[in-house]
């Protein structure tokens, strides 16, 4: 409370952060190398800062978050290998920009979960929000439920891989990487979509423009064989494959290792 | 323009195709050597049980040289030594890999001098690394002075 008369302190922080406190809480316990804190009492930026310290700082490679109360932008920037946990539900933006960790999500997320993931797992055990994986570039997302609207957006590598049903616009603008879809597809799959696969076992309420079926490979086999070994889907269902049938490629102003990345 | 000599500034040089060599100023012994990559182990370098992400990672070429590319500093990395048949995919990712864990690409020299948040200088490539961006402050522009009020 400022006494009237004085001057307000003006604080704030040039990298943009809303939330000032930088106290690191250190209320985890650690044991055997592995790490617990629980995330009740605590503020977003207090659970990310405890994260980093734990990680970065102690060198725990796994840490269990209890409580996480849906809060939105947990797990967002780490770079590094470790195994995180998160018992409960997370909001938006969450574990946006990782490179490294396998997270486990025992709930459901909001929008744009693991937007811009470079590297890692990622598995949720729920349903997912709209633009999940949002311009993802390497590494896995499963999500055991649901995925909204425009799912994989942008999405420049990797493989995000759904159980349930996928929402509209699924694919839009892709580039690279695939996706596995093993419930329905709303409209507009794969719309605009340059390059990379989109796999759907469900029914496809509508193709977006320039999304075409694709001819099945062997490679094709093997990678959904493998990712649903790996995470230990049992059997997998019988897929229909997705491509860029390459009619609205223009790429006569790109210079020539812009377009050798591209295609 | 007056004829006694004004001149304007050159434009800056412009650099159309990228590559690591350019960005550091000199080549690394692993570009030409393949047998300083070939211990890399791929699977350990990764997370996950498979390649994860560098299964998008392929042998592309630059300028007419094999060249993986460096998707930390946008550049590629050339490949000067003869890559054996069938093996080229994996030796790209193998090249890619070390020069990430030798911390020699641009975008890790860049995490020193900018990075805003405390993070292990050589990312998910290198356990223990050190920690960089504890200490990040804003530019100021030389001669600015903020506002009195």
């Amino acid at each position: 409370m400022t006494a009237p008369g004085q001057a307000r302190e003006a604080r704030f922080d040039a990298r943009g952060l809303v939330e000032l406190d930088e106290r690191v809480p250190n209320v985890a316990e650690i044991e055997g190398g592995r790490a617990r804190f629980d995330a009740r009492d605590l503020t977003t930026r207090q659970i990310n800062l405890e994260l980093r310290r734990l990680i970065y700082g102690e060198g725990i490679a796994d840490v269990v978050v209890a409580n996480p109360g849906a809060r939105h932008s947990l797990g967002v920037g780490i770079l590094a290998r470790c195994r995180i946990a998160f018992e409960g539900s997370l909001g938006y933006f969450a574990c946006g920009m990782i490179d490294g960790p396998e997270v486990t999500i025992f709930g459901r997320v909001g929008w744009s979960a693991c937007e811009n993931m470079m590297s890692g797992t990622v598995l949720i055990e729920g349903n997912a929000g709209s633009l999940t994986g949002a311009a993802i570039r390497g590494g896995d997302l499963v999500v055991k439920g649901s995925v909204g609207a425009r799912t994989g957006i942008d999405q420049k590598g990797g493989t995000i891989l759904t159980l349930g049903n996928a929402g509209s616009m699924t694919g839009f603008m892709m580039q690279r990487g695939r996706q596995i879809i093993c419930g329905d597809a709303g409209p507009g799959l794969g719309d605009s979509m340059y390059d990379g696969v989109i796999y759907v076992a469900g029914k496809v309420k509508s193709l977006g423009i320039d999304c075409v079926p694709g001819e099945w490979t062997d490679a094709d086999s093997e990678l959904i064989e493998r990712k649903f070994s790996i995470y230990e889907l049992g059997t997998p269902p019988r897929f229909e494959k997705f491509v860029c049938g390459k009619k609205l490629y223009n790429y006569d102003s790109l210079e020539p290792s812009e377009r050798r990345i591209v295609l | 323009m007056s004829a006694t000599g004004h001149h304007l500034p050159a434009e800056p040089e412009k650099i159309v195709s990228i590559d690591a060599e350019y960005l550091a100023g000199r080549r690394f012994p692993y570009q030409e050597d393949i047998s300083l990559v070939e211990h890399v182990d791929l699977m350990a370098a990764t997370p996950g049980q498979d390649l994860n992400w560098l299964e998008d990672v392929t042998l592309l070429e630059e300028e007419g040289t094999p060249a993986v590319f460096d998707r930390y500093s946008n550049s590629f990395v050339k490949i000067y030594f003869p890559i054996p048949d069938g093996r080229e995919d994996e030796i790209a990712r193998k090249v890619l890999i070390k020069h990430l864990q030798s911390g020699n690409s641009y975008g890790i020299a860049l995490k020193e001098r900018h990075c805003k948040f405390p993070q292990p200088q050589l990312g998910p490539w290198v356990t223990g690394s050190k920690t960089v961006g504890t200490d990040w402050r804003p530019s100021v522009l030389e001669g600015w002075e903020p506002p009195a009020h």
